[in-house]
């Protein structure tokens, strides 16, 4: 499926980037269970409307195995808690590890999703439009190396064919196509330095560096990304409020503490809830928009 | 002659600026992060603090490139380490870990300077999680392989001379690459430092970080040498002069 087809692709980079930067921080600060099990559900939610559903029980293979050790080994390495479940070379296996280690295995596969949500949707146009303005001269070097990278593959594949015709290495044992890759490389590495000085001989003749240059860009704030921007910083600061005034506070150690379920925190949780599962939202409303004006016709 | 004056002095204006920036990050801002954040979290949840902490520690470079005196080729040939280092890892990703991005690092370092070393790996670390995926761990790879280069600019004089000090420098850069790394991973799984822990990751990684030494020093035997000459042949043809 086309990333570009996306709804939340569509908005301005610095919303993207305000909202991305609001959800991956909440979620990494969060111990509460309840916010973390609305950020994961959010992110995979999110994820499933990025991507089809193959990859991502492709990554669910990787993943689980990795939150399986986290939650298994955070009692190994600590000891706090105040019911033991057995005793391990002398040593007390606490309910409350293995509880906190659950909690941080969730933690960090949802900020592992929602990662992934950020480098789907900000890909590299839109962090150079961001950064552009701040780093110029590093934002420029970025791009140019983006620009080599696929160059520098259709060149490899050049230089290595035309290896191969003149015979060298074309056995196909392990240690001569290594020696193939080195020997291509080094070619590729001679070949892009050379070329690289005709770029900025080229650059140079085009008036880089003079002033008043300008950039193209294809990114036009709309009222929707004024939108977006003022929920996300309206549902931080509710959720930020919740944590700096220990409304969601929830404690692992010494001993667990109940979830807090009055109107204050349940105010929170809903704001997190606005707030995380919005893009999945809009997403789903494309969907059933765009289903529905196909069957119209 | 008059406007070359000027642009001189604006230049060295620009310097001054440049320096007094990154004595302000470094002293002020910082400590103050430091001291603010263990004020804010009290004792849990450093790994984003420590993310933060890294990444300012990488604006210092980031801001004398953009101020100071760079000319189009050596950007254009920073571009071009960069996406060699990116590429390799296609080259060889049919063997696991097995990455020639520290060598490329290196040997830019040694060939081009610290701050183009620094520059090359912190780039190639962001640019090649547009590929991977990026993530919190983004921040540490930067300052891991920038590391690397700037430390390769600090000793070219010994690592252009002795291939002794290369394969060492290989190596060394190998195993400091992965305990960099292994802070974050230690400090990810419940955000405080808890030594033991870090222990494991460190014992849990040695094949990794095995292959990780082994392909530095292949790589940077294999390449540095050969690489050195054209980035000379190149620096030679370019009039790219050197002010360190």
């Amino acid at each position: 499926m086309n990333d570009k087809m996306k709804i939340f692709n569509t908005y301005h980079p610095l919303g993207l980037f305000i909202y991305f930067a609001s959800a991956i921080v909440i979620t990494m600060f969060m111990i509460n269970p309840v916010m973390l099990t609305i950020a994961i559900i959010s992110g995979i939610a999110f994820v499933l409307t990025l991507t089809d559903i193959r990859t991502f029980l492709k990554n669910l293979a990787y993943e689980i195995p990795f939150f399986i050790l986290i939650a298994l080994t955070n009692p190994l390495f600590s000891h706090n808690g105040v019911t033991p479940l057995f005793f391990l070379n002398g040593n007390a296996v606490t309910l409350e590890a293995v509880l906190y280690g659950l909690d941080m295995g969730i933690m960090i596969l949802g900020v592992i999703y929602w990662c992934k949500c950020y480098s789907i949707i900000v890909d590299s146009e839109k962090f150079i439009y961001l950064f552009g303005k701040a780093i110029p001269k590093l934002s420029l070097v970025l791009s140019m190396a983006l620009k080599f990278v696929p160059v520098f593959k259709r060149q490899y594949r050049k230089i290595s064919d035309a290896q191969k015709c003149f015979g060298y290495y074309a056995t196909d044992s392990y240690f001569d196509k290594i020696r193939n890759a080195l020997r291509v490389f080094s070619c590729l590495i001679t070949w892009s330095l050379e070329s690289s000085i005709d770029t900025s001989v080229a650059m140079k003749a085009k008036g880089y560096g003079l002033k008043g240059r300008t950039h193209f860009h294809n990114f036009r704030f709309h009222i929707r990304d004024l939108f977006l921007i003022a929920v996300t910083l309206f549902m931080d600061i509710v959720v930020f409020t919740g944590i700096g005034t220990d409304i969601i506070d929830f404690r692992f150690y010494p001993k667990i503490t109940q979830i807090n379920l009055n109107a204050e925190s349940i105010a929170v949780y809903g704001a997190f809830i606005i707030l995380m599962f919005m893009p999945a939202f809009l997403e789903i409303k494309e969907k059933i928009k765009w289903k529905y004006y196909v069957e119209r016709i | 002659m008059d406007y070359q004056r000027k642009y001189e002095k604006s230049e060295n204006k620009n310097i001054k600026k440049i320096s007094i920036i990154k004595y302000i990050i470094c002293v002020i801002i910082i400590p103050t992060v430091i001291f603010i954040g263990t004020k804010l979290f009290d004792g849990k949840k450093y790994a984003f603090l420590t993310a933060v902490v890294v990444l300012l520690s990488c604006v210092p470079f980031i801001i004398s490139f953009e101020k100071g005196k760079n000319s189009t080729e050596k950007m254009v040939i920073l571009a071009v380490m960069i996406a060699l280092s990116v590429f390799g890892r296609y080259c060889f990703s049919m063997i696991p870990h097995f990455k020639p991005i520290t060598a490329i690092t290196v040997i830019t370092g040694i060939y081009m300077g610290g701050e183009m070393g620094f520059l090359c790996g912190a780039l190639a670390a962001v640019l090649s999680n547009f590929i991977f995926g990026q993530g919190p761990w983004t921040p540490f790879q930067m300052l891991a392989w920038g590391m690397t280069g700037l430390i390769a600019g600090l000793l070219s004089r010994y690592l252009k001379k002795y291939m002794v000090a290369l394969a060492a420098y290989g190596a060394v850069s190998g195993i400091i690459y992965s305990m960099i790394m292994d802070i974050w991973s230690a400090m990810w799984q419940d955000g405080v430092f808890n030594i033991k822990r870090y222990v494991a990751c460190i014992i849990s990684g040695i094949p990794t970080t095995a292959t990780y030494i082994v392909s530095n020093i292949i790589f940077l035997l294999i390449l540095a040498r050969p690489v050195g000459r054209k980035l000379e042949r190149v620096k030679l043809k370019a009039d790219i002069i050197e002010k360190d």
